[in-house]
């Protein structure tokens, strides 16, 4: 399935990384772009893109191998150095300084006379428009996505890499990005495009190259590729990523959130007047692009940030504003969105980590100076363990060097033995292979059946729409609209993703349609 | 009387121009030093320091071989607390809490070695920096005011200030379009220190013409709040130095007030700037905006 249509403008050959810690992540894969095309990089997490890309733009080196750019070889010291010679990439976090505008940014460490005017004349061909004299914290993500790529420009790269650029986008905004690289394209640029959205990648890819585990698996043109075909060659098999959703009669309201109004950092309105329950053996998802008050919810909910008004009752208890200790007593349990963050202690042993938020019970502490009892921790440890299938090093080894997924299941172990009423679960997916996110997705299907409400809030859409019962879709702090998952086709959830109310994307789509 | 009462306000005015000046260098400098993302707050030791070096200088060769003496202490004193807070990663805190320490105890002794004297010597006149003929200020005044505007306009209107402010701000993405991290910083440490040492040499042989190991009395600290206050911006710190530059005057004026004397004891009333500095940050908590990298060093992912 080789293709050699084009003259590419930079071929990498052979490239191994090994990481410092023995992590194999590529393992001798060749890879090139010519001017004029997009070429997408698809995988799945940990298949090796990103590290790819990264050898690429001189941010890693790679363990051996060799990159030819424009007939010559080279080797970069840094990513500056990589930006130079004219690779230039830009990263899922925006490399961007907060404070300054963004004209400040694009010309930091190369201001050159007539920057402004240079500026505004790629503005104008390539149609990405920012506005200039903004600082970028106040910009969307979207917006600054679109500085990084001017950033690249003005430095005038031939090669422009760009890590899942749409992952914290609207549908809306996607749109836009794609034109942009399409007209980039077209004044010949050679742009590598690393995903792992089939869609996009057919959308805007003329060459796909898959990589699995560190290894190149093909390349294809933008013609010959399916669907089908693409996910097979990532995934290795046919997966039907259908979970079976079990029907159970729903029981009483376990979660009741009545007209809840939240402040975020900055003293803005992040939810504003959201109501919902969620009834016994239910799952409630919440979808929508991140960032339009789902963090702020949560933490309300959790006791973690203030409820300005509203009410928060779980399994009939009053928990509005209370100490997360008596939220959890109220029979919470709570998979956090970033479990390296809040949800272990990286530096403590996995037994340690598996009774945190526990450790006050007697079960484990020995009066009167409150000793903590090894014997029992180490069986409650041990029993998670064995109950959610994690596989450890050792009940001692720290939590940090478990892989991602199992991390993620020692934290859903310890949260569903408190025996919770009602579970939050937060991105419980993000960053886990297929194996590790088929378990957790069946598991939670299965906590239906044992009478457990749960509030899923994912930014994964097809998670959303596999596992809810039923689904909102929160945009700036608001309901479009709650319906269940078989009524939202991809339009109208894309829609109310970019602002629109069910019945209002209801009444576009028809408009369209007649 | 108000021909009298203009005259004394002329007069206080002027007294400003000496008691700001040395807060206006060192906040500068201080200013230059943070937006990098190095914090020092060894700036009363550097004053001390480089005041002491100045006084010998001076003594030696003339008043402008005293300033540049000082500046040179600074610099030096700056590269010291650059290599270690910059390329060894040390702790800041503790590395600029060690050169007032270490200040304190060399000066007493200096002092003692140099001239014989036990905590206090006053230089002959012709040590003295002259005063600008006419007006009464001191050139370093002068000086220390083209200062705060040329470091305005290079930090906020240049690419080179937008280097040292990336740099402080976020290293990372200053470091991936190809900024020289830890050499803007050691710069940017360097510079700030030298202005110190101005600062301290303005002291010893043009303002007060004389040395002690008391004689930056709080300034460096000072000059530290009015960072803050000035929001890391030059020009605002040029209106701080002022303002507490007025204190310490109005403390000084009131001393020789006979009725406030009776009935407020002097050591009380020698507290006026002091507490004024205190009345004043405390307001300004959570008002100002430090740059987001400071005081941590930079690594490398």
């Amino acid at each position: 399935m080789e293709l050699q249509e084009c003259k590419p403008i930079v071929e990498m050959k052979n490239i191994v990384k090994v990481y410092l810690d023995g992590t194999v992540a590529l393992r001798g894969v060749d890879f090139d772009v010519c001017p004029g095309e997009v070429h997408a990089l698809l995988g799945e997490n940990g298949a090796g893109k990103t590290t790819l890309m990264k050898i690429l733009a001189g941010v890693l080196k790679p363990t051996s191998g060799e990159i030819v750019l424009e007939g010559k070889h080279v080797r970069f010291s840094s990513s500056a150095d990589a930006l130079s010679k004219g690779i230039g990439m830009v990263h899922q976090h925006p490399a961007l300084v907060p404070v300054f505008t963004a004209y400040e940014n694009i010309v930091l460490g190369a201001y050159r006379p007539g920057a402004r005017a240079e500026i505004e004349k790629l503005m104008e061909e390539t149609g990405l428009k920012v506005p200039l004299d903004a600082p970028v914290e106040s910009l969307p993500l979207g917006i600054q996505q679109k500085v990084e790529i001017l950033k690249m420009l003005y430095r005038r790269v031939k090669v422009l890499i760009l890590d899942e650029p749409t992952t914290n986008l609207s549908p809306l905004e996607t749109r836009e990005l794609f034109r942009v690289l399409r007209s980039l394209r077209s004044r010949g640029a050679a742009i590598v495009f690393i995903s792992h959205k089939l869609r996009e990648v057919l959308e805007v890819a003329d060459r796909i190259t898959v990589l699995r585990k560190g290894v190149k698996v093909g390349t294809v043109s933008a013609e010959e590729a399916t669907p089908t075909l693409l996910a097979k060659m990532m995934v290795g098999r046919e997966v039907e990523m259908v979970v079976s959703k079990p029907r159970v009669a729903l029981g009483e309201e376990l979660l009741v959130v009545r007209d809840l109004w939240v402040r975020s950092d900055l003293g803005t309105w992040a939810v504003k007047g959201v109501s919902f329950s969620v009834r016994a053996g239910e799952i409630f998802g919440i979808a929508g692009v991140e960032g339009n008050g789902q963090k702020e919810l949560v933490e309300a909910i959790s006791g973690l940030r203030r409820a300005e008004k509203g009410k928060i009752v779980i399994g009939g208890i009053d928990v509005t504003n209370k100490h997360p200790l008596e939220v959890y007593a109220a029979g919470l349990a709570h998979i956090p969105e970033d479990r390296q963050r809040y949800g272990l202690v990286l530096e403590m042993t996995v037994a340690e980590n598996a009774i945190l938020g526990v450790q006050r019970s007697p079960r484990f502490q020995q009066p009167p100076i409150m000793k903590i009892k090894w014997s029992e921790v180490f069986s409650h440890a041990r029993e998670i363990i064995k109950n959610f299938n994690v596989q450890v090093p050792g009940l001692t080894a720290k939590a940090k060097t478990l892989s991602g997924g199992n991390q993620q299941k020692l934290v859903v172990g310890r949260e569903l033995t408190k025996k919770p009423r009602v579970l939050l679960a937060v991105n419980p997916t993000r960053g886990l292979d297929v194996a590790a996110t088929e378990y957790i997705q069946n598991l939670l299907a299965s906590l239906k059946e044992k009478g457990i409400a749960i509030l899923l809030v994912s930014s994964n859409l097809d998670e959303v729409l596999q596992l809810s019962d039923r689904v909102a879709v929160i945009y700036e702090g608001e309901f479009m609209g709650v319906a269940r998952p078989e009524e939202l086709t991809e339009e109208l959830l894309g829609l109310m993703m970019g602002g629109y109310s069910l019945d209002k994307a209801r009444e576009v789509l028809s408009r369209k349609t007649t | 009387m108000p021909v009298e009462a203009l005259s004394q306000l002329a007069e206080i005015a002027r007294l400003t121009t000496f008691s700001m000046t040395p807060l206006l260098l060192a906040a500068i400098g201080e200013i230059i030093t943070e937006l990098a993302g190095v914090v020092n707050i060894g700036l009363e030791g550097i004053m001390l320091l480089a005041g002491f070096a100045a006084v010998a200088a001076a003594e030696a060769w003339g008043p402008l071989a005293g300033l540049l003496a000082g500046v040179l202490v600074g610099t030096l004193i700056g590269l010291l607390h650059g290599w270690i807070s910059v390329y060894l990663k040390g702790d800041q805190i503790i590395s600029g809490l060690g050169i007032n320490i270490f200040a304190l105890g060399f000066v007493a002794f200096g002092i003692e070695a140099l001239w014989g004297v036990r905590g206090y010597y006053t230089p002959p006149p012709e040590a003295k920096v002259p005063r600008i003929p006419g007006l009464g200020v001191s050139p370093t005044f002068i000086a220390a005011i083209v200062i705060a505007l040329v470091s305005y306009y290079v930090l906020y209107k240049t690419g080179i200030g937008l280097k040292i402010r990336a740099v402080g701000e976020k290293p990372d993405a200053a470091e991936s379009v190809g900024v020289h991290v830890e050499r803007v910083q050691l710069a940017a440490t360097v510079a700030g220190a030298a202005l110190s040492g101005l600062a301290g040499a303005f002291l010893s042989i043009d303002w007060l013409a004389a040395i002690t190991k008391e004689l930056p009395a709080g300034r460096g600290f000072i000059a530290l709040a009015i960072v803050n206050f000035a929001n890391w911006n030059p020009i605002l710190a040029l209106a701080g130095s002022g303002l507490f530059g007025f204190f310490w005057t109005l403390g000084e004026w009131v001393k020789n007030i006979g009725t406030i004397k009776a009935v407020i004891p002097i050591p009380l009333l020698n507290t006026i700037p002091y507490v004024a500095t205190l009345v004043v940050t405390a307001g300004l908590i959570g008002k100002s905006r430090p740059p987001a990298h400071i005081g941590r060093p930079y690594r490398r992912e």
